[in-house]
């Protein structure tokens, strides 16, 4: 199994390189345009429709700080591949490495288990689940932000910060009442 | 003008949109440029219409002249009401020498020994296309022009295409079209759809189509939408594949426009978790319907973006491989497999 691994390369000068995975294809490519505008790092940008990735790569492919799950809310299909994805992570990523990203969790289309799905599977791995706007710039900036953010401390770019002590501030927490059923 | 008269004439103007109005009355030319001239085509549809009915009152329209209206109308703007595809078959030896005239003496004469009162216009279009439009009537009445069957064909192609039609009258439409066009059957094609255009184009493989290759072209730098270096697309190889094969079961560019694909299921209920309907007698009937404002782009989609499993499956590639979006799938036999069968509509004639 090719599993990708956290520390199996040496890190770049001044660079941080994060992963986005979606299914769609769609999201990651305008946050990735975002992304490689900011000038206090190098940011490498990846990105995968699932994983794992192709070997033939890997010689070429830079050590990956950051793994990103872009989840579409609307469709079924994009949390099932986002979930199959996780099995071809070393579990070494899990300390503060990957983090999940929700678009469309306002649309009044998406039924309320596969939100407390997202939400159980980023409690149980300790993850951030950080929500997002696809269709305006600004939601694409201000997400873009919020990942840049992250993605410096698992890079190792913040001095006293490490990537194990910011996960332990933004996982994912179920509400206690997520058992309940909705008003709806 | 009697009443029935004024009344097609005031549903076809109604029909017709402003803008189009002018340019069809000129095309129609049985107005004087005067009377063309003193008409404001910017009025609303209300006062036109009155003030059209006037001046053709004027000029003792007859119905005859406004069914041309409505033909010339219709040519125009072909994409109202849906349209089916008929397919003719086995041609005899002159078949593929018929000339425009001798078709309408022989269609128009075999229709009228078929039928006493119908009425028939047929006009050649720019494109090779014989329009013919037909208002039928009962022994008795006269032709009723209020809905009329529209017909296109292209002489010396096998291709015909009908609009809404009884399924009384189809038999005596088949069989005057089949006499007049030299052939010895026709069939239904399965194919229907809004837009006259498309249809045409997929029966008649006028859309950009894609063949397997196996080395791709030297000059294959088209897309290069990712400008920076330090953004890397992983898959990017296979995303290509995807799309090449979604191309080459679909076709490139723009695709004809088609409504829906409808799939009739007559199977047998296979569910081993559902013993109750699995232990049922007799066929399970269903039926799959695809609904878009373009299927075949929105099956495209479906397959270049993983959705639709690679390679295509032959259930919807047969959509343009086969010019088809009618199909009725049965068992072969009480087993597990399946096949395709098609539902022919055979009319033949002895001549």
């Amino acid at each position: 199994m090719s599993l990708l691994k956290p520390f199996s390369k040496l890190p770049g000068l001044n660079a941080a390189s994060i992963l986005l995975v979606e299914s769609e294809e769609q999201f990651q490519q305008s946050v990735a345009d975002a992304l490689v505008m900011e000038t206090s790092v190098t940011v490498n940008v990846i990105l995968a429709k699932s994983l794992p990735l192709p070997m033939e790569n890997d010689e070429r492919r830079p050590r990956i700080d950051l793994v990103v799950f872009i989840i579409n809310l609307i469709s079924e299909l994009s949390f099932q591949s986002a979930e199959t994805s996780l099995k071809y992570l070393d579990p070494g990523y899990f300390l503060g490495k990957v983090c999940f990203m929700v678009t469309n969790a306002r649309n009044a289309s998406v039924p309320v288990e596969r939100l407390d799905a997202v939400r159980r599977l980023a409690a149980s791995l300790h993850c951030p689940l950080l929500f997002a706007e696809d269709q305006t710039p600004d939601g694409v900036a201000s997400a873009t932000e919020r990942l840049l953010i992250i993605l410096k401390v698992a890079a190792g770019l913040v001095p006293i910060t490490t990537a194990l002590y910011l996960s332990n501030l933004t996982k994912c927490t179920l509400p206690s009442d997520i058992d309940q059923p909705s008003f709806d | 003008m009697d009443v029935s008269t004024k009344c097609l004439l005031q549903r076809l103007i109604r029909r017709i949109p402003s803008h189009m109005l002018k340019t069809t009355l000129d095309q129609w030319s049985r107005l004087t440029a005067a009377q063309i001239q003193s008409v404001d085509f910017t009025e609303s549809k209300r006062t036109l219409t009155e003030k059209l009915l006037a001046i053709c009152e004027e000029n003792e329209c007859s119905v005859s002249q406004i069914a041309e209206l409505e033909m010339i109308h219709m040519i125009e703007n072909p994409n109202v009401g849906m349209w089916y595809a008929f397919q003719l078959l086995e041609p005899q030896d002159d078949a593929c020498t018929l000339e425009l005239i001798q078709f309408k003496e022989q269609f128009k004469s075999h229709l009228h020994q078929l039928l006493r009162s119908v009425s028939i216009k047929i006009k050649r279009h720019t494109d090779d296309a014989v329009w013919i439009r037909i208002a039928w009537g009962d022994g008795i009445s006269r032709p009723n022009h209020l809905k009329p069957t529209y017909v296109v064909h292209y002489l010396q192609t096998s291709y015909v295409f009908v609009t809404s039609v009884t399924s009384k009258l189809k038999p005596l439409l088949s069989q005057a079209l089949v006499l007049s066009t030299k052939h010895h059957g026709i069939k239904d094609a399965n194919l229907s759809g809004r837009n006259l255009m498309a249809i045409r184009d997929l029966l008649m493989n006028q859309y950009q189509q894609v063949f397997p290759s196996k080395y791709p072209s030297l000059l294959a730098e088209e897309n290069q939408t990712v400008s920076n270096p330090r953004i890397e697309k992983e898959q990017a190889q296979m995303a290509a594949d995807r799309h090449k094969m979604a191309c080459e079961a679909f076709g490139d560019g723009t695709l004809p426009q088609l409504q829906s694909a409808v799939y009739k299921l007559e199977t047998k209920f296979k569910d081993p978790t559902n013993k109750t309907m699995t232990d049922r007698e007799g066929t399970f009937k269903c039926v799959v319907k695809f609904a878009s404002t373009n299927i075949l782009e929105s099956l495209r989609h479906c397959a270049s973006s993983g959705i639709a499993s690679i390679p295509v499956a032959p259930l919807l590639s047969s959509v343009t491989l086969k010019a088809r979006n009618r199909f009725v799938i049965t068992d072969s036999d009480p087993g597990p497999s399946s096949q395709i069968h098609q539902a022919q509509n055979n009319l033949t004639t002895d001549s």
